[in-house]
């Protein structure tokens, strides 16, 4: 009898394998939130600078990196175009992660760790897929372009000492980041507003962002502590970004680190949105509702929109914020981006949507993810800043004025199409607070437009994608940021019937287990052995 | 005598299935982590880590019916005790514990949950008549016209398909973690190694419109480049992105 009840068991055990390959196997979609690179500091032993190994460097180099740095170094290369930041020109002092003092040359092992782990968030890419010795090779030659490094002035200067991480210093270190003026970039906080920032790049038209600290996925020099301590040492060359060797003690510099590794955030993403039922009978259209505090936040990722023409290869909305909620009639969906400026010029305007197909799909198929197509129509909903003829060519948004909100339909880029008055039932506001835009959107669950809208449904994975614009990066039209398919789900609540089902459960699968071991105290497995 | 030798069997078995579900849930994230290079844990998918679990426990049990004398003793937990106090407590906590959990099973699985979407695909359609019988003009021709089609086709490739597929033709590319449905890794030796010319000819000049629909083309960033790239320009493309992924296509079968 155990003989047959092995064999069964294998059997099963068979059938489990074949699953787990099975269901291994249809994994194809990613987690955007697990592929971001990082900073990687370790460096192998240092191969010796010899001629021949520079000779070597510029084969590698005219092979590899020439079409985006320049043959020359000067980081003109016929590829260039498309790219901001632009590459680095090696020919001058441009090195941004260093551990050397400001406006002097990387180590030779601060060039070997950028070069190894790329740049996230630029076209710079990681090169740990050529050897450590192609590495030290190409790096030898790119310090030929720049004479600075033969004069041999590459000294580290950051010290090695830490101070533990605590409240106390992450407070000191918001005190010091408002002392020290970062603000004044950085903005209060850290998304990369400051009014120093938006001067440079709105009024002298500089090609610099102060970096939005609260996204601690984009850092270029790596977001451990020690790398952004030697960032706030040492400062980036030829950037607005400052060395605070001198300006701050030591001790104060890891505050400051401190403090921006507590704002810095990683990306949480999902690929489904859960709206949550709420029982309010009002959902008030509030940006700063307690409500949303429990709604599970879910972090979207953006690419520039460069599927049709006109394309968007420098976007600067890089990811969205999403929330959602319902109640018996109504949905409401929270949309947060950070946005250094609120400028709003006639054609270039801040702005949101967010398409949706015109019905719940019932297979797999859906409308193209991008502005749908012939076979599927999509049906948007825009939130555009407020603008006003007569207020001069650039105005500032108001936080008393909610934006213009439309809904329109589209087949393609091309064939878009306003709803007419009578079925725009859309209604919303965007305020504009600290660098961030935060804009609701709500509707009716139904509506009477059953061929131009979105009718939602409970319980059923409803596809949704995002766009947005930066009218201060002139976004507009198709020039925008884009999303993938998403999804959003209205969660239905816990039925009251389950406990019955829980309890059932629990009442049979007691009586199993004693039915089971009154059988096996009567007859005790002893007589088993003697069979 | 067989019960003095392992009358804590089960209890044995039960305290393995828990360490393999601990090593699932909060080990192997990380293990994987440091196994990957990579900067977050990876958390054992939910389908997975069921399957997992059912093999553990049909393991322990495999190992419990070894012989009849692991059984039986196996069995004797449940027994009258006469043994240790520690005994008849446990018994007591494994007899309640067992309507419990399946009390909870019941729960987890008929709450409404978050199905996760079903996104199965096929990468690579049967490519379209009209594109079977074409010839990329640059792959026959003499080493120097080949290497210049070459050059000019990274620069291109550099240029319109590095922000999705990455300078290395690795589909890493800046903008690569927006889209859902992953640019390609020309790299991988499953991807364009496998294919003709023609069939990436095919796949730039009409793009993710220009896919069936078992290959999810609503889900697919891949431009359609006809408007914007002449077709000599195409073939250099492709010339290029071979070169740059380190690949090389597959060979057509000669009808001679
Ligand atoms: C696809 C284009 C591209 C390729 C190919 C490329 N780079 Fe870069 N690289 C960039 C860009 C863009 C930057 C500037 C990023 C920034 O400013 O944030 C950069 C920056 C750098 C920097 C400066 C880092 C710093 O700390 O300032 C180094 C060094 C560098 N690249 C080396 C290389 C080497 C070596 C290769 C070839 C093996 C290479 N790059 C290939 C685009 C590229
Ligand atoms: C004058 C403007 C300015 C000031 C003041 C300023 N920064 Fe910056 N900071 C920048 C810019 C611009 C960048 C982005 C540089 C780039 O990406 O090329 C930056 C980048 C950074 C980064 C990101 C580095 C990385 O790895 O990507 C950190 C961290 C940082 N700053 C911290 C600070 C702190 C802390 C202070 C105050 C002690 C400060 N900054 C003051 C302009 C400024
Ligand atoms: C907006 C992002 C994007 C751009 C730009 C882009 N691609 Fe793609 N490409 C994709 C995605 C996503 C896929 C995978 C889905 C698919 O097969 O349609 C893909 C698939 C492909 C495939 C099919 C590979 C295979 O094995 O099935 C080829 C070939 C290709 N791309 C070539 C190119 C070339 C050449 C360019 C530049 C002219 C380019 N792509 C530009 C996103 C992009």
């Amino acid at each position: 009898m155990i003989k047959a009840c092995k064999k069964v068991l294998v059997g099963f055990g068979l059938i489990g394998i074949c699953t787990i390959v099975f269901g291994t196997a249809s994994d194809v979609f990613a987690q955007a939130s697990h592929l971001f690179r990082t900073y990687k500091r370790e460096v192998p032993p240092k191969l010796p600078e010899t001629p021949d190994a520079v000779a070597e460097g510029k084969k590698i180099y005219e092979k590899r990196c020439w079409y985006c740095h320049g043959i020359e170094g000067k980081g003109d290369g016929p590829a260039a175009k498309t790219m901001f930041p632009k590459p680095r020109n090696f020919t001058r002092n441009e090195y941004k992660v260093r551990s050397t003092a400001f406006s002097s040359v990387p180590t030779d092992e601060d060039l070997f760790r950028i070069i190894t782990s790329g740049i996230e968030g630029t076209a710079m890419p990681f090169w740990y897929t050529i050897s450590e010795k192609e590495r030290w090779q190409v790096l030898y030659y790119i310090k030929t372009f720049n004479d600075q490094f033969r004069k041999n002035d590459a000294i580290k200067t950051v010290s090695v000492g830490s101070v533990a991480s605590t409240p106390e210093s992450v407070a000191r270190g918001q005190e010091l980041f408002k002392e020290m003026r970062c603000f004044e970039c950085h903005g209060e906080d850290g998304r990369g507003n400051g009014p120093l920032t938006v001067a440079l790049q709105s009024e002298w038209n500089l090609p610099y962002r102060a970096r939005d600290l609260t996204k601690g996925w984009l850092f270029k020099g790596g977001n451990t502590i020690e790398d952004i301590y030697r960032t706030v040492s040492t400062g980036f060359n030829e950037t607005p970004m400052g060395s605070y060797l001198e300006k701050l003690a030591d001790e104060d510099r890891w505050h400051v680190a401190h403090y921006v590794k507590s704002i810095a955030k990683d990306m949480v993403s999902d690929v489904v949105i859960k709206a949550r039922l709420v029982e309010d009978d009002q959902l008030p259209i509030d940006a700063s509702d307690d409500d949303w505090g429990k709604a599970t936040p879910v972090e979207i990722p953006l690419a520039g929109q460069i599927i049709a023409t006109p394309r968007l290869w420098t976007p600067s909305i890089d990811a969205i914020n999403v929330r959602a909620m319902y109640n018996k009639d109504e949905i409401m969906f929270l949309l947060e981006w950070d946005d250094a400026t609120n400028k709003q010029e006639e054609v270039f305007r801040d702005g949101v949507s967010v398409q949706f197909p015109t019905k719940i799909p019932e297979s797999l198929k859906k409308p193209y993810f991008a502005m749908g197509d012939s076979s599927g129509a999509v049906n948007l909903w825009s939130w555009k800043a407020y603008w006003h003829e007569g207020f001069g060519a650039i105005v500032e948004a108001p936080e008393t004025e909610s934006g213009e909100v439309s809904e329109l339909n589209a087949k393609s880029f091309k064939n878009v199409t306003t709803q007419p008055p009578e079925s725009q039932n859309v209604s919303g506001k965007g305020i504009y607070q600290n660098g961030r835009w935060k804009v609701v959107l709500k509707r009716s669950l139904k509506t009477d437009d059953v061929k131009g809208d979105i009718q939602f449904e409970t319980g059923k994975l409803i596809p949704v994608a995002l766009a947005a614009w930066d009218g201060s990066n002139s976004d507009t039209g198709a020039l925008k940021s884009v999303s993938a398919w998403y999804y959003v789900l209205l969660e239905k609540p816990v039925p009251k019937t389950i406990f019955a089902y829980v309890l059932v459960a629990i009442i049979m699968g007691a009586s199993v287990e004693l039915w089971f071991i009154a059988r096996l105290r009567r007859f005790p497995p002893k007589l088993e052995e003697n069979e | 005598m067989a019960k003095k030798r392992s009358a804590f069997l089960m209890i044995w078995v039960i305290l393995a299935v828990i360490c393999l579900f601990m090593f699932l849930k909060y080990a192997s994230p990380k293990v994987f982590q440091m196994l990957m290079a990579k900067s977050h844990p990876m958390p054992t998918p939910s389908t997975l880590m069921m399957w997992y679990m059912i093999m553990g426990v049909l393991a322990g049990l495999v190992y419990a019916t070894t012989s009849n004398q692991k059984f039986a003793d196996f069995l004797s937990f449940l027994l009258p005790s006469r043994g240790p106090i520690i005994k008849s407590l446990l018994q007591k906590l494994l007899f309640v514990s067992f309507p419990v959990l399946v009390g909870w099973f019941v729960y987890s699985w008929s709450i409404p949950g978050a199905a996760s979407p079903v996104e199965l695909r096929i990468q690579h359609p049967t490519l379209p008549q009209e594109f079977e019988k074409l010839e990329n003009p640059f792959r026959e021709k003499d080493a120097d016209t080949q290497r210049k089609s070459i050059e000019e086709g990274k620069i291109l490739f550099q240029t319109y398909c590095r922000p999705c597929h990455g300078s290395k033709a690795d589909g890493n590319g800046p903008f690569a973690n927006s889209f859902r449905l992953r640019p390609i890794n020309f790299q991988d030796p499953g991807t364009i190694a496998t294919v003709v010319d023609n069939y990436l000819f095919w796949r730039i000049k009409e793009g993710a419109p220009g896919l069936p629909s078992e290959s999810t083309p609503w889900d697919s960033a891949m431009p359609s480049w006809k408007d914007d790239l002449k077709d000599d320009e195409i073939w250099m493309i492709i010339m290029g992105e071979y070169d740059t992924a380190g690949v090389m296509p597959r060979q057509r079968e000669k009808l001679e």
